[in-house]
């Protein structure tokens, strides 16, 4: 496996606030990477870093082993597809006109799509089960459906890599199983490389191969996901008190508040 | 599944409103205070006794004008569309960032300074007019640039701003202007379709269609514009140069129709959403459908305007306003899923 990802020395600082230090990492091709950490840390940052639209402050970041700066807004959108968190739009575009615009950087002058286009927008529909609701507007889905419509999109745009801002944090739980499904689904089907910032530690246990802890003070970790989400590194991460436990072979955490019940005599026992 | 938008689809729809547009502007054209005979107009000149009368009014006058009206109708319904794409805002229109105070006060300063020579068949008003527009929309696009971050916001306080600036102005100099200039603004700034020279006429009609043209080529961008910067740009769009192309475009447009025809209002606000509602959002069709049907609505404002209260005229921004708000209203509460088979 080549590494289609690799960032070294990366800095990034807003004006005067320095949010990510010298982070060196590389992500191999087909994998599933989960980027955790408390708010402020950085995720975002680092995910709008990957996919061009903040510029760097220092080190270099490679996609497919050419610098990301040598890469016009048209060639990256053809390597790299992001999906947002909850997101309406102001016009009543419908499902399939949406998906279709997962198309715009493989366009000529006019911007029609072709008919090979329209095929991978009607797969990527059916793959993320859309396609029932193709032509209602995406501004009367439920939250659910519409992450579902912007990963489709994200499919359709067919990219080896795909980045993903907490793509499951205003669904229930049905749905968040749901999306982390359609993405493992893509992985190993497509061979597609994901990346996902994500606040549910139990789920990104379940479905990443890989992990990326990001602390408040510019510390980080990176490894395979059973490794770097151990209690210790969780607590350290997150400065708080986490019980972690096993159940079959899943790993879950539980983080333990002041008024937790028993907070003093809940032990770590397998984490 | 739902039927895409193909060229092939696209085309036919164009093809089929163009043909509603001639026949509107035919009809209108043979419309009006003196009566006229069609088969005196088709017979050509010289076919009766002495002069064809019907046929010097229809190609001279009336043609002249109609096709006038239908240019500014096409290009303010074609330049809302751009700017309510632009600013994410459906309410937006080619007025809203300061062309029309602009333009309102080149007028003035054309009126109240008295001059009053001509320059390639233009009229100083509207060469004042326009000047007045384009110096306006780059001082609000400068203003915004200067800011820099969160454009589309600062772009829209900017023009507001200027906007109510220059229409203090405009409302301190008419106050201290002699009645019988005032009059003749008035007119203006209500928005009136005169006749024009020839010449006028195709120089306009190449810039507007060379501006609507440009425009169309970058609708499948606008359609992605609308679903923000961050989107855009991981869709492969390049915002900067795409919302300057279009600002830079739909302003040209606007100052060219405004110069033309004064400040007609609704017809670039309510042309875009009505034939939303009725076609969907997307700019590929939304912008082409918008433009044709904008002006066969201000070819048939212009027509009322012209034969209401003949043989005074009124101005056709009255006409827009007072047929186009109810009608708006109403496609508003009809919005919902009847208009569906139209898609």
């Amino acid at each position: 496996m080549s590494n289609i990802i690799e960032v070294k020395n990366l800095s990034f600082a807003y004006s005067r606030q320095v949010v990510l230090k010298d982070l060196s990492f590389e992500i191999n091709q087909g994998i599933f990477l989960a980027i955790a950490g408390p708010n402020g840390a950085g995720k975002t940052t680092l995910l709008n870093l990957l996919c061009g639209l903040l510029k760097r402050s220092a080190g270099t970041i490679k996609i497919d082993s050419l610098d990301i700066a040598s890469y016009s807004t048209r060639k990256l959108a053809r390597k790299i597809a992001v999906v947002r968190q909850e997101f309406v739009p102001v016009f009543d575009f419908t499902v399939e006109e949406t998906v279709s615009m997962a198309r715009t950087p493989y366009l000529g002058t006019f911007g029609f799509e072709s008919q090979a286009d329209r095929m991978l927008v009607k797969e990527s529909l059916q793959l993320t089960d859309t396609e029932r609701f193709a032509d209602r507007p995406i501004g009367h889905l439920s939250g659910g459906e519409r992450q579902r419509v912007f990963i489709a999109r994200a499919l359709a745009q067919d990219t080896p890599i795909l980045l993903l801002d907490e793509p499951t944090s205003f669904l229930d739980i049905k749905h968040q199983v749901n999306i982390y499904d359609l993405l493992k689904s893509a992985q190993l089907e497509k061979g597609k490389t994901i990346i996902a910032v994500t606040h549910d530690l139990n789920l990104a246990n379940q479905y990443c191969d890989d992990a990326l802890l990001l602390g408040c003070d510019g510390s980080y970790v990176i490894g395979k996901t059973t490794e770097v989400f151990s209690a210790d590194l969780i607590e350290k991460a997150f400065t708080i008190k986490t019980f972690a436990g096993l159940v079959g072979r899943e790993k879950f955490f539980i983080p333990l508040g002041k008024f937790a019940k028993d907070r003093d005599a809940i032990k770590q026992n397998g984490g | 599944m739902t039927k895409m938008l193909t060229p092939k689809n696209l085309t036919i729809k164009i093809i089929i409103s163009l043909l509603v547009l001639a026949a509107v502007m035919g009809i209108c054209a043979l419309a009006g205070s003196q009566k006229i005979d069609l088969q005196n107009v088709l017979a050509g000149p010289g076919a009766t006794a002495g002069e064809n009368t019907d046929f010097e009014i229809f190609i001279g006058v009336r043609v002249p004008r109609v096709i006038l009206a239908a240019l500014v109708g096409a290009t303010l319904a074609c330049s809302g569309c751009v700017l309510q794409a632009l600013l994410r805002n459906p309410l937006a229109d080619p007025y809203i960032l300061g062309i029309s105070s602009g333009a309102g006060l080149g007028v003035m300063a054309a009126v109240l300074s008295g001059i009053t020579w001509t320059l390639w068949g233009c009229s100083s008003i509207t060469i004042f007019a326009f000047t007045g527009a384009i110096l306006t929309i780059w001082l609000v696009w400068l203003v915004a640039h200067l800011a820099g971050k969160s454009q589309t916001t600062v772009l829209l306080l900017a023009g507001v701003v200027v906007n109510a600036f220059f229409s203090a102005v405009i409302m301190f100099l008419t106050s201290i202007a002699k009645s019988e200039q005032v009059y003749s603004t008035i007119f203006w700034l209500m928005g009136n379709i005169t006749e024009k020279d020839t010449s006028v006429l195709w120089a306009s009609g190449i810039f507007c269609l060379a501006g609507s043209t440009g425009l169309f080529i970058i609708s499948n961008r606008l359609n992605i514009l609308t679903f923000g910067e961050e989107q855009a740009k991981t869709l492969g769009i390049d915002t900067a140069k795409t919302r300057f192309i279009a600002f830079g475009l739909a302003a040209f447009v606007t100052a060219v129709a405004v110069s033309l025809s004064g400040l007609i209002g609704f017809v670039g606000l309510i042309i875009p959403h009505a034939v939303r509602l009725l076609f969907g959002p997307d700019h590929r069709q939304l912008l082409p459908l918008s433009a044709i049907i904008g002006g066969a609505f201000l070819v048939v404002a212009d027509t009322i305007a012209r034969i209401v209260v003949a043989p005074a005229q009124l101005p056709v921004g009255v006409i827009t306003a007072i047929a186009g708000g109810p009608l708006f209203l109403i496609l508003l509460a009809n919005k919902s899923s009847k208009v569906n088979w139209l898609k």
